[in-house]
């Protein structure tokens, strides 16, 4: 049977650093994925190909140049403009058919994942630690990159929760996403908020890929898994709702770093999705959804 | 053009429907003969058809957008698999525990969705998450499913005197069953249950209003559609003899929902040969360039969904 560790005062620090550092991972593919959820009413089953993409890009920036920073940024701006070019060229004739977009991201997705398997055959890739140290904290000898990775999510999540309700764009978001055709007679330009809406988050889904590639390795269909446990955190974070996503990817971020301890990390899995299950039946807005929320 | 396109449709329809219905089951009864390496595959092209026809009357008839149809067809496959190996019964038991198991699950897992009338995006993301559970679940419970290495291998029995375990026979025995079930799913959907399925999926308040009891209709789809799909995956374990977790995979729910769409939803005949068609492009294309043929399926499914919504039409009506 499954044995169960001992836990001491340093080990629950790592693992609830572990959580945290997961935790903004994940938080990063399902604001993406909320984001354009929200407002588009899209469910974006091609948001997990992005994510791979982000990070087979850092890979292969990392095998010509060797700089991990040059891939993070080259693969999350190429990314972010085939996001552009999707959603200009393809993506923007089905917002209104709700299942053909469900389907028509589906098999962008698979295109996406199959190219990648085709390239790189379907054996995972590792990317060394670009900052392979550790560092003192809370009395715990911590790996540095882990730190960045929560940094970065904590940036990104103050970033883009303040651009949500602060600015004018932001304004328009909710507004969008409110009611499409008022916003449009009161001057907003939604189809360019709708650009906006889908690129942002795609650019958080590579951001998501790259940040993951030194953590875990990477396999063509790496996104796959990430995206089914995002729209389980949206949903119960409450569809649409930024603070909602925030709040919940932390929480599985934590029940996925210590629930180790009593179960095999499968069965927390499988914990998380019966626990999504039952709030999809008897919570479908989640603990942070509004009404306004596209359905 | 369209006009000739017409006619082509017309000519099908109408003089030469018989001809060439009988040309295809033909061909259907002659492949073992035609083409003898190829009867496993042909096997298989079948059972995936059945598999293809059952998801669609959830999918594409009662407008359950399903994500877990793999998850019942795995049920079928392991509950044979585990008769068989496991528990040293007979093959033939293991098809009814595979279908009464299958409508447990199906009654356990949709009977509140459905009641509750949960609509599309949340019944998509209900259904990814039990597929999901299903998959993880294949996994982890070693002694009962085998884990990754599944449950295998063992060779279906000999009945009246003929050994099921030889490529040919088990080509013809699945044929019968396919055909059997086909049979029956093509008559109820002919009849009045399917036109309330129709209507159901298309105005679902207004045949509320009219007396139909809507919840019980897609119950009776999902059930059933689930328990055919066990079927499927009982007859595919006899003619590989193994029950593995890619039976249970999403990537089998991809591949479904490819079939359907690209053959056409809300279609019997479409699925099926969309199913049997691709299987055997698979086949060829393996040779020519390994890897790519899902990648050419993906593309193809794509140029379906944004270029043929005529063919998808019936899939998108009833969300407005």
């Amino acid at each position: 049977m499954y044995e169960i560790p001992l836990i001491t005062a340093d080990n629950f620090i790592t693992y609830a650093l572990n959580g945290v550092s997961r935790g903004m991972i994940i938080f990063l593919v399902a604001s993406g994925l909320s984001l354009i959820f929200g407002l588009i009413g899209l469910i974006n089953f091609a948001h997990g190909a992005m994510l791979a993409l982000g990070g087979y890009g850092t890979y292969i920036v990392i095998q010509a140049t060797g700089n991990f920073w040059l891939g993070l940024v080259v693969s999350v701006a190429l990314v972010t403009v085939l996001g552009f070019v999707l959603e200009r060229k393809l993506l923007y004739w089905i917002y209104d058919e709700p299942l053909l977009g469900f389907l028509g991201t589906f098999g962008i997705g698979l295109v996406i994942e199959e190219a990648l398997a085709v390239y790189f055959g379907s054996r995972s890739y590792t990317v060394p630690s670009p900052l392979p140290e550790s560092v003192q904290i809370l009395g715990v000898s911590y790996p540095s990159y882990r730190l960045f990775v929560i940094a970065v999510g904590a940036v990104v999540a103050l970033g883009v929760g303040l651009l949500l309700a602060k600015t004018r764009l932001g304004l328009e978001i909710h507004a969008t996403a409110n009611m499409q055709p008022t916003a449009e007679i009161l001057g907003v330009d939604t189809a360019r908020i709708y650009t906006i809406t889908f690129v942002l988050g795609t650019a958080l889904a590579a951001l998501a890929g790259a940040l993951t590639a030194p953590i875990t390795s990477m396999y063509p269909t790496i996104g796959l898994d990430y995206i089914t446990m995002a729209f389980l955190v949206i949903i119960v974070g409450g569809m649409g709702s930024f603070k909602g996503s925030f709040v919940v990817s932390m929480i599985v971020g934590q029940i996925i770093a210590f629930g180790w301890l009593l179960l095999a990390p499968t069965y927390v899995r499988i914990v998380i999705f019966a626990a999504a299950m039952v709030f999809i039946l008897y919570k479908p807005r989640g603990f942070f959804g509004k009404p306004e929320v596209h359905e | 053009m369209s006009d000739t396109m017409a006619d082509v449709r017309e000519y099908a329809r109408g003089t030469a429907r018989r001809p060439l219905l009988a040309l295809g089951v033909l061909l259907v009864l002659a492949v073992p003969f035609l083409a003898p390496s190829q009867a496993d595959l042909a096997t298989e092209a079948l059972i995936f058809g059945l598999f293809a026809i059952s998801v669609d009357v959830a999918l594409g008839y009662a407008g359950l957008l399903t994500l877990a149809p793999a998850a019942f067809f795995g049920v079928g496959s392991y509950t044979v698999a585990k008769f068989v190996v496991d528990y040293d019964l007979s093959f033939w038991l293991g098809f009814p525990a595979a279908v009464i198991l299958a409508v447990l699950l199906a009654v356990a897992v949709g009977y509140i969705p459905i009641k509750r009338r949960i609509g599309h995006v949340y019944f998509v993301l209900f259904t990814l998450a039990f597929g999901a559970i299903m998959h993880d679940f294949t996994f982890v419970t070693t002694w009962l499913t085998g884990g990754s290495d599944g449950l295998g291998f063992f060779s279906p029995p000999s009945v009246f005197g003929i050994d099921l375990g030889g490529q040919m026979e088990y080509y013809y025995f699945s044929l019968a069953l396919v055909a059997l079930v086909g049979f029956g799913i093509y008559r109820l959907i002919k009849s009045d249950y399917g036109d309330v399925l129709h209507a159901t999926r298309q105005n679902q308040l207004r045949m509320r209003y009219l007396g139909y009891d809507t919840d019980r209709e897609l119950m009776i789809a999902w059930v059933l559609s689930a328990a055919v799909s066990a079927f499927a995956g009982a007859i595919y374990v006899g003619s590989v003899g193994i029950a593995s977790p890619s039976d249970i995979s999403f990537a089998l729910t991809g591949d479904v929902i490819i079939w359907i769409i690209v053959g056409g939803t809300g279609t019997l005949l479409g699925p099926f040969a969309a199913a049997v068609g691709l299987l055997f492009t698979q086949e060829l294309l393996q040779n020519l360039w390994q890897g790519g043929y899902r990648l050419l399926l993906g593309l193809l499914f794509v140029v379906f969904v944004f270029t043929l919504p005529d063919g998808l039409m019936g899939f998108v009506r009833d969300d407005e």
